[in-house]
């Protein structure tokens, strides 16, 4: 299986149609983590989360990948429900659609600079070829990666967080999902990485959404959705 | 889809448990197969050891022991046989060669064994590695790993309980027993045989008699003047000077010594049986070795598969105790796989990542075993040697690889456990663990 057979730029409409996220809690007591009006995002568009610890961005990123399902009302991508798909059909449509970047980095520390971001190709076929190398070094170089070869646990957070962005963009995402791109960093790193992000998105066309709480980075997005803790969770 | 990335990255994670679990379970296969293979070279080893050793008679006793004296030359006291046996031997049909065995002598902790000619030969089986067998009363040959040269002059001792020195060495205890004035000259040196008598000294049956002053058993006996030495204090019988050197049956004498074994070569089977019935009356027993091999086989068996169920369920033990363990590390590795999935890893790739770095390490424990049971196997069979003279070859045989095959299997199976615990974990809760 080649990596990625898709082209570029091949965003679809991310339709979400009155979500909502229930857990039941230690007595079985059901309670809302998520309700959401629909919302729609337009192939090529950001859309910044916000909202205080607790309020559900996590989630919200994790449903959208397909990573959960939804409680009640559906995830569509183009006219594909994936919220009506099954495990494995969840985990091929991510495969090819989603670049995940997380809070923490979560790179494979024992390997290199290189081969964290060619890990996505693993998943798929045997063995890298020579353009899945390539890519691999470009994206290194691009991201401001002077030495392929370092192994990720000797990075820096900045450069740690270059190689997961790196990472996310490797499969050629039509979707890129962020969850806290910037959190563990200082403000200076934390606006560079915004900018990568930003600009890495808007150069595959892939629609990105970022949940955050840093201002500057939600200020370059297209659209902006206010997460607040959901009133079920405060009366349980 | 490729793991090995993956695989890798984790094993090198478990920098020192990777090879504490390997090391773990070689130790287990290994106890496994040495016991086994150990087991069946002690058995091909003494069973080669009593290749020459047809038919044995001896006086009534113990069958075992006189097997553990005759064939593995453990010292032990045993009573005489009628020497007249002998004579009726020569004139038997049914009897290929006889030799009889006289054990109680040692010298340097060689045991002294006085026998034929023709048996210290094998009757023509081996020829002397160098010189030549005995041809006279005060020769000997000796045994491969015997210490003496060609040349040397052998000063036996009187074997008693508590002379059990080491081989090759005097000790005060034989030094205390020597028969003075009864000397032996080596005139050659046996092949290895890789038995007990590699570490013997051959003698004419005739020398012991006479040194323990018994006479030589023919009817030429004498005292001529020019006899030699260990002739000084025996019974006088006939003088017949021309016949002074013959040693060798027939033993014609009027009265011929007791000996404490004789081996029988029969010319046929039906031979072999009829003389087994006709010896096993009358004050004698004869017996197969092979007889006795088998009940002692029976009980080394026996022995062998308590100890084999027993390295069993250690084995099963720690293949146990090695997936607890890997059930731990994956539970710390949860938010690695859980990363993984959300990357958009299908959970069969985790599947793959875990069952396989679990069913590696095992695998190369298993691999790892076999080559530890080999060494340890050898190592035991250099101390049996040591000990006994017995030289084992021991090797790892189909019985041995299927068992660690098996083992692999199970291992590679109950690795799946770990694997299927991290498939089934959901990658929102991993990706939440700290």
């Amino acid at each position: 299986m080649p990596p990625s057979p898709l082209p570029e730029g091949r965003a679809e409409t991310l339709v979400l149609d009155r979500l909502a996220l229930d857990r039941r809690d230690g007595d079985g007591r059901s309670f809302s983590i998520l309700a959401l009006p629909a919302l729609t995002l337009e192939p090529g568009t950001s859309l910044g989360v916000s909202g205080p610890s607790g309020s559900g961005k996590s989630s919200f990123l994790h449903l959208v990948a397909g990573l959960i399902t939804p409680s009640a009302g559906r995830v569509s991508w183009g006219n594909r429900v994936i919220s009506a798909l099954g495990e494995s059909e969840r985990d091929r449509w991510r495969r090819g659609t989603i670049g995940f970047v997380f809070q923490d980095f979560h790179l494979i520390p024992e390997l290199d600079v290189a081969a964290n971001i060619a890990l996505p190709a693993s998943f798929s076929s045997w063995r890298l070829d020579a353009a899945g190398r390539r890519r691999a070094l470009d994206l290194a170089e691009q991201m401001g990666l002077a030495d392929p070869r370092r192994r990720a646990a000797l990075l820096s957070r900045g450069e740690q967080q270059r190689v997961a962005i790196a990472r996310a963009l490797f499969g050629k995402p039509a979707l890129l999902l962020a969850d806290e791109p910037t959190a563990s960093l200082d403000a200076a790193r934390g606006e560079a990485i915004g900018s990568l992000l930003v600009e890495a998105a808007a150069r595959c066309g892939a629609s990105l959404i970022c949940a955050s709480h840093d201002a500057s980075l939600l200020a370059r997005m297209d659209g902006r959705l206010d997460l607040t803790p959901a009133s079920a969770k405060l009366a349980s | 889809m490729n793991p090995f990335p993956m695989l890798l990255a984790d094993l090198r994670t478990l920098r020192w448990t990777a090879p504490a679990i390997v090391l773990l379970v070689a130790i287990a296969i290994a106890s496994g197969i040495a016991i086994g293979a150990q087991e069946r070279a002690l058995r091909q080893g003494s069973a080669r050891a009593a290749d020459d050793f047809d038919l044995i008679v001896g006086a009534p006793g113990s069958q075992t022991q006189l097997v553990m004296s005759a064939v593995y030359l453990q010292p032990d006291a045993l009573p005489l046989l009628d020497g007249r046996i002998l004579q009726a031997l020569a004139q038997d049909e049914r009897v290929a060669a006889f030799a009889p065995l006289g054990f109680g002598d040692v010298s340097r902790g060689y045991p002294v064994v006085g026998t034929t000619a023709a048996f210290a030969g094998r009757w023509g089986r081996i020829a002397p590695r160098e010189g030549r067998l005995f041809a006279a009363e005060g020769e000997a040959v000796i045994g491969a790993d015997v210490n003496y040269h060609l040349g040397d002059t052998i000063a036996p001792s009187h074997g008693t309980a508590g002379n059990q020195g080491r081989h090759g060495e005097e000790s005060e205890e034989e030094h205390a027993h020597r028969h003075e004035g009864h000397d032996y000259r080596v005139v050659g040196r046996l092949p290895k045989l890789g038995s007990p008598w590699d570490r013997a000294i051959l003698v004419p049956i005739e020398s012991v008699w006479e040194i323990h002053g018994l006479g030589n058993g023919h009817a030429s006996e004498t005292a001529a003047s020019d006899a030699p030495f260990w002739q000084a204090g025996t019974a006088k019988a006939g003088p017949s000077p021309d016949n002074a050197e013959r040693i060798g049956p027939p033993f014609d004498g009027k009265r011929v010594p007791g000996v404490p074994a004789i081996l029988i070569k029969p010319k046929s089977v039906v031979g072999a049986y009829a003389l087994r019935a006709q010896y096993r009356q009358g004050g004698t027993m004869a017996f197969f070795p092979a007889e006795v091999l088998v009940s002692l086989y029976g009980a080394l068996g026996d022995i062998r598969s308590v100890l084999v169920v027993a390295s069993a369920a250690n084995t099963v033990l720690i293949l146990l105790s090695v997936v607890l363990l890997l059930i731990a590390v994956n539970g710390l590795r949860r938010r690695r796989y859980a990363t993984l999935r959300a990357l958009g890893a299908p959970r069969s790739y985790v599947l793959l990542v875990t069952w396989l770095g679990a069913a590696l390490l095992i695998a190369a424990g298993c691999v790892a075993g076999l080559a530890l049971g080999l060494g340890a196997t050898h190592a035991v069979s250099g101390l049996v040697a040591a000990r006994t003279g017995l030289s084992l070859s021991p090797s790892i045989g189909i019985g041995e690889l299927s068992q660690a095959a098996l083992l692999c299997l199970v291992g590679s199976v109950l690795a799946a456990l770990p694997a299927v615990s991290s498939y089934r974990a959901p990658v929102l809760s991993g990706l939440r663990a700290d």
